[in-house]
């Protein structure tokens, strides 16, 4: 309890509520415009969370995260393009309502149904710390170096499984992200590894410069070459309280999303996609008229939005309880605490318990912040959906460079993040999954140091497994490696 | 007769017949077709387009690259390996019995050059098995008739470079001009390259360029150039000012 009310206390100061509003107002804003994603704004937002303290910029984050995906379901349901990438079910039944003139009925529902989604995850989340806290302490002790090599391995497996159709993709963009991770001087032994004996490359590239190119300036190179879409206007009549009352009807079926958002959120590498596709179709399955899905169902749309917003805080627990991120946003969000010096994992469970309380409840306040902003604001949020594309690309560029250069007023960061970007646009042209590329990097990074600071107790291969954590993972990588294997010829006898 | 009769049956075939109209009159049918159900394939649906087989094979170069580098780049010259491996990992998967003490297996791991081995072992398989994937899809578009000319393709990648090189430009800028010019210069000839013309784009893009100066540089105080050449040139307490807030 102790921790608890310090959780809260830590929330109790006046630039940790102003990362709160300006995280979750932004973060919708950025969910809004189509185009550009958290990802992007998160990348933009890493090199000024260096001179921000470590609460207030994970709180910043979190209201960006938290929030892009209330303000992404506003162009899917309003003019059938999606936010965030994440809001691409929600285009099937929220657009549909739109034509049959019920924007408002879908704009509601998708917020109440977002707000369940958010807030099951939550609660979910705080009672779990709340109960089993005591007991969490001592998973320091159960969590040696090998099992969180183990658990970042398996994070590793799952992302490559979950690109069912571009698994050789992924792998080769996770292994192009893990090498970049080791160029540079390994510090224990003052070995050079791929400096080819440039003095930039010594230390390294710097994470920042790698995702602000991957993410911010090819989004904006993208943005420039294409051309700008114009969206039809939609009219929005009537209130957006009702869907709070509506969801009631529909309770099995937000139960259910939210459900799958939360497991899936905790399974590394898995995220919104899987749990949507999920959710989608046991609504459907559920449904008494399976005909209406992609007709604007109401239930369908539920499914959409509850289970991607029980996504966020359920990606934070594989974060904070074995320091692996699971998906891209999580992944820079780690960026953060290296820089501030927390190291998550088990330990966290002892060390900073009022830690992970205010990361929850800031969660929870930004759900009931963004939920209010939108019931009063949705008619001009709306309006941003509007801005031409090519001249965001252009604004993406300049707000790019504030990020690379000011971590460590280098030119050369410049340079190299434009090479980034310039990689990065050439994927997304192909439809190249970005994704590896950061996990690559950041679990690439902790799968060495953890098998590094481990060694010394590991004298055969069977030292590597022969703990109950490291073992059990590992037996769970096997599975997953055989399933994926299985469904794969499978699919494939089927194509022949 | 009867050739009149099928004619009239024909034509009362077709008055009779319900009428087609077009897309106005059509209920909407999203994204989703109804009559299918949403696979898991759905969600990662992939199609390698034109110029996919260029890149692959760009990154079998790249993989080739650090493969070829391994052995002068990451240590691998001052390895520090048992003498027999091939005898060591029977050893170390128990096919058969070590002969005194068995070298432990985390020195092998610690070395400079085992992590630089692990994303070589990943980067080089995928980069053939991604490569073989995008030749197939190459051979069926060529098969099929299907455009396969990357020209195009490559044409958008060039077009791409041109807003890399204003980006550079803009980076050299900054410390001559300062940041506050430099990104008011970008923030609407940037804009104006694009087709947003006329006073009104002018406006909102300078408003805009100022607006993100004055958040990152006055407000949050986010590094930028401190030499710039232009601020040399304005009086002590004007560049005192200027290098303080923009």
């Amino acid at each position: 309890m102790e921790a608890l009310w310090a959780g809260i206390d830590n929330l109790a100061s006046w630039p940790v509520l102003a990362a709160i509003l300006i995280g979750s107002v932004g973060g919708l804003a950025i969910g809004a415009v189509p185009g550009i994603g958290p990802a992007i704004a998160i990348a933009i937002l890493l090199p000024a969370t260096v001179f921000l303290d470590d609460l207030v910029s994970l709180v910043l984050l979190l209201g960006v995260y938290g929030s892009s995906m209330y303000g992404g379901a506003i162009p899917a349901i309003l003019i059938n393009t999606p936010g965030t990438p994440v809001n691409a079910l929600t285009t099937y039944d929220g657009y549909a309502m739109t034509r049959r003139g019920e924007a408002a009925r879908a704009l509601s529902l998708a917020y109440a149904a977002s707000f369940f989604g958010g807030c099951f995850s939550i609660i979910l989340g705080l009672s779990a710390l709340m109960l089993f806290g005591p007991y969490l302490r001592d998973l320091g002790a159960l969590f040696g170096q090998r099992d969180i090599f183990m658990a970042a391995a398996l994070g590793a497996v799952l992302l490559v499984a979950a690109h069912r159709k571009t698994m050789g993709i992924a792998a080769l963009l996770f292994g192009l992200g893990f090498l970049i991770a080791i160029i540079g001087r390994q510090t224990t032994r003052q070995i050079d590894r791929y400096t080819f004996d440039i003095e930039y490359l010594y230390p390294g590239f710097n994470l920042i410069v790698v995702i602000v190119g991957i993410f911010a300036i090819s989004q904006a190179l993208f943005l420039l070459t294409g051309k700008d879409t114009d969206p039809p206007h939609a009219r929005l009549k009537g209130g957006l309280l009702r869907g709070f009352g509506e969801l009631n009807r529909f309770k099995p079926v937000a139960l259910i999303s939210a459900g799958y958002g939360t497991i899936m959120g905790i399974i590394p590498g898995v995220g919104e996609f899987v749990a949507q596709f999920f959710s989608y179709s046991t609504a459907r399955a559920m449904s008494r008229d399976p005909g209406k899905f992609g007709r604007g169902a109401p239930d369908g749309l539920i499914a959409s939005e509850a289970s991607n917003n029980a996504v966020p805080a359920a990606a934070m627990v594989p974060l904070l309880a074995l320091g692996v991120p699971g998906e891209a946003l999580t992944a820079m969000m780690m960026v953060v605490f290296f820089d501030a010096g927390i190291k998550p994992g088990p330990d966290i469970f002892d060390n900073n318990p009022d830690f992970l309380f205010s990361l929850f409840f800031a969660l929870l306040i930004i759900n009931v912040l963004v939920v209010i902003t939108l019931l009063i604001s949705t008619r001009h949020i709306a309006r941003i959906i509007y801005i031409p594309n090519r001249l965001l690309g252009a604004f993406i560029l300049i707000l790019a460079f504030v990020g690379v250069f000011s971590i460590r007023n280098s030119f050369t960061d410049c340079m190299f993040a434009a090479g980034f970007g310039f990689l990065g646009f050439i994927l997304r042209r192909l439809d190249w999954p970005l994704v590896p590329i950061v996990l690559g990097l950041v679990l690439g990074s902790i799968m060495i140091e953890k098998l590094t600071a481990g060694s010394g107790q590991i004298k055969t291969v069977v030292d590597l497994v022969n703990r109950p954590v490291s073992g059990t993972l590992f037996v769970v990588i096997l599975i997953v490696i055989g399933v994926t294997i299985f469904t794969s010829l499978r699919t494939r006898r089927f194509e022949h | 007769m009867k050739s009149r009769a099928s004619a009239k049956a024909l034509k009362s075939a077709v008055r009779d017949a319900p009428m087609r109209t077009g897309v106005a009159t059509r209920s909407f049918v999203s994204a989703c077709p109804p009559a299918r159900r949403i696979n898991v394939e759905d969600v990662n649906d992939f199609r390698r387009t034109r110029g996919d087989l260029v890149f692959s094979i760009f990154m079998v170069c790249v993989a080739l690259f650090f493969f070829a580098f391994f052995f002068t780049q990451t240590g691998w010259e001052d390895r520090k390996l048992p003498a027999n491996m091939a005898r060591y990992w029977m050893d170390q998967f128990g096919v058969t019995a070590p002969e005194g003490r068995l070298s432990r297996l985390g020195r092998i791991i610690k070395q400079g050059w085992f992590a630089p081995l692990v994303c070589v072992c990943i980067l080089v398989p995928a980069a053939l098995w991604n490569l073989q994937w995008a030749w197939r899809a190459h051979a069926w578009r060529a098969r099929f008739k299907q455009p396969t000319a990357v020209g195009h393709e490559l044409l958008q990648w060039l077009r791409a470079l041109e807003f890399v090189a204003w980006f550079v430009a803009y980076t050299l800028l900054v410390p001559v001009l300062g940041y506050l010019v430099a990104t008011l210069i970008l923030g609407t000839a940037l804009p104006w390259r694009l087709g947003y013309r006329g006073l009104r784009w002018f406006g909102i893009c300078f408003a805009a360029s100022f607006a993100i100066v004055l958040v990152f540089r006055s407000g949050l105080q986010i590094r930028t150039p401190v030499n710039i050449w232009l601020y040399d040139q304005l009086p002590q307490g004007l560049e005192t000012f200027m290098q303080v807030w923009f």
